[in-house]
C-alpha cells in the first residue's frame, strides 16, 4: 500500500492532477480523480462481493476499456500483495522516512506486519 | 456482459496455461492441484485433499489470508518439508492464479478451466546466486519486489510477464503517462485501494 500510495502521489504531481490521498483508506473521502469514486466502488465490490452494478457505473463514467483495465489492475495487485506478504518483502528505512507523513496521515502503520525482515 | 478484447483474452490464456507447466520443484499435476486448492480456500471450502498437509497449508494461506503470514510461519513451512525453492514456486503459482481469477470475478465472467497439466519431471532450475536478504526467502541481488521470486528464475519471469499484461511492464513503471485506458493516477488509486483491502503494508 505504501509503495502505490506513494506512486499515486508522484503520478498526480507529474500529471498536474488533483488527488486526495486519504481516499485510499477512507471511503468517505472523494479522491478527486476523474471517475475516482466509481473506481473505488468497483474495487470495493470486486474484492468483497463482485457487482454488475459497480461495473456498470464505472463503465458509464470512464468507458468499457477503463472497466477492463481496472479489473486487470486489481488482479495484478492481488498477485503482488501476495508475493510481498509471502516473501516478507521489507519496506526499507529510507522509504519509511520518505513517506513518514503519508504513513502517519493515512494510518498505514496499522498494516505493518513486515517488521521482522532481518537477514 | 463485459467481454475481454481478443488480444487480452489470448494473453491471459497463455499465461494461465503456463501455470500447468512443469516447474523447478513441482510437477504440472501438483501445480494444477495448487490452483484447485487456492480456489477452494478463497471460496471458504474445506481442503480438497489433493496435496499433502504442508503444501495445502501453504497454498491456502497464500491464496486466502496472505496478510497473516509471518517469518515464523514461513520458517515452519520450510522446516515441515518445503524447501525454499518449493515454497517460492508455490507462491508464484498461487499468486498468479488468484490474479487471473480476480480479473474474471471482477467482470462477472466465468473462471477459466484448470490449465492442462504438462507431463515431465521438475527441472530443478534454482538460481544458485540467491542468498539471504532482508526478506524471508533467498533472492538474487538483494530484497526487491521485482526479484521476489528470483530463487526460481522461471517463476520470476512469469511474474514479470503477467505484471506487464495486467498493469505495466517493469520498464513502464517509471512512466507517469503510459498509453493505457486509465491514467497513471487512476491506476495507482486502484492499486493502493486493492492493497488496503489486502492489508498489505508494502
Amino acid at each position: 500500500m505504501l509503495a502505490h500510495t506513494g506512486l499515486l502521489s508522484w503520478s498526480a504531481k507529474e500529471t498536474d492532477t488533483a488527488v486526495d490521498l486519504r481516499a485510499v483508506t477512507d471511503p468517505s473521502v472523494d479522491p478527486l480523480l476523474p471517475g475516482g469514486r466509481a473506481l473505488l466502488g468497483f474495487v470495493d465490490h470486486a474484492l468483497t462481493s463482485p457487482s454488475v452494478e459497480a461495473g456498470r457505473i464505472l463503465e458509464e463514467e470512464l468507458g468499457p476499456e477503463a472497466l477492463v483495465m481496472a479489473a486487470t489492475v486489481i488482479g495484478n495487485f492481488q498477485m503482488m500483495n501476495r508475493v510481498a506478504d509471502a516473501t516478507g518483502m521489507p519496506v526499507g528505512g529510507g522509504s519509511r522516512r520518505r513517506h513518514a507523513a503519508l504513513i502517519e496521515d493515512l494510518g498505514l502503520d496499522r498494516y505493518d506486519h513486515l517488521e521482522d525482515t532481518s537477514p | 456482459m463485459t467481454q475481454l478484447a481478443p488480444d487480452l483474452a489470448a494473453r491471459l490464456e497463455t499465461r494461465w496455461q503456463k501455470l500447468g507447466s512443469v516447474g523447478a520443484r513441482w510437477s504440472g499435476t501438483d501445480r494444477v492441484a495448487m490452483i484447485g486448492e487456492a480456489r477452494a480456500a478463497r471460496r471458504g471450502d474445506l481442503p480438497t485433499g489433493s496435496l499433502d498437509e504442508v503444501t495445502t497449508r501453504a497454498v491456502r494461506a497464500v491464496a486466502a489470508h496472505p496478510a497473516s503470514i509471518r517469518r515464523q510461519w514461513v520458517d515452519s513451512v520450510v522446516s515441515d518439508g518445503l524447501d525454499h525453492g518449493s515454497y517460492v514456486e508455490l507462491v508464484g503459482v498461487v499468486a498468479r492464479a488468484v490474479a487471473i481469477d480476480t480479473v474474471f470475478d471482477s467482470l462477472g465472467l466465468e473462471h477459466l478451466g484448470l490449465p492442462e497439466a504438462a507431463t515431465g519431471t521438475p527441472t530443478g532450475e534454482i538460481d544458485s546466486r540467491a542468498g539471504r536478504v532482508k526478506a524471508w526467502v533467498p533472492m538474487v541481488g538483494g530484497a526487491s519486489i521485482t526479484q521476489a521470486l528470483s530463487l526460481v528464475p522461471a517463476e520470476n519471469a512469469e511474474l514479470e510477464h503477467l505484471h506487464g499484461v495486467l498493469y505495466l511492464t517493469f520498464d513502464e513503471m517509471a512512466d507517469p503517462r503510459p498509453d493505457k485506458a486509465l491514467t497513471r493516477p487512476q491506476m495507482e488509486l486502484v492499486a493502493a485501494r486493492t492493497s488496503a483491502h489486502n492489508e498489505c503494508f508494502y
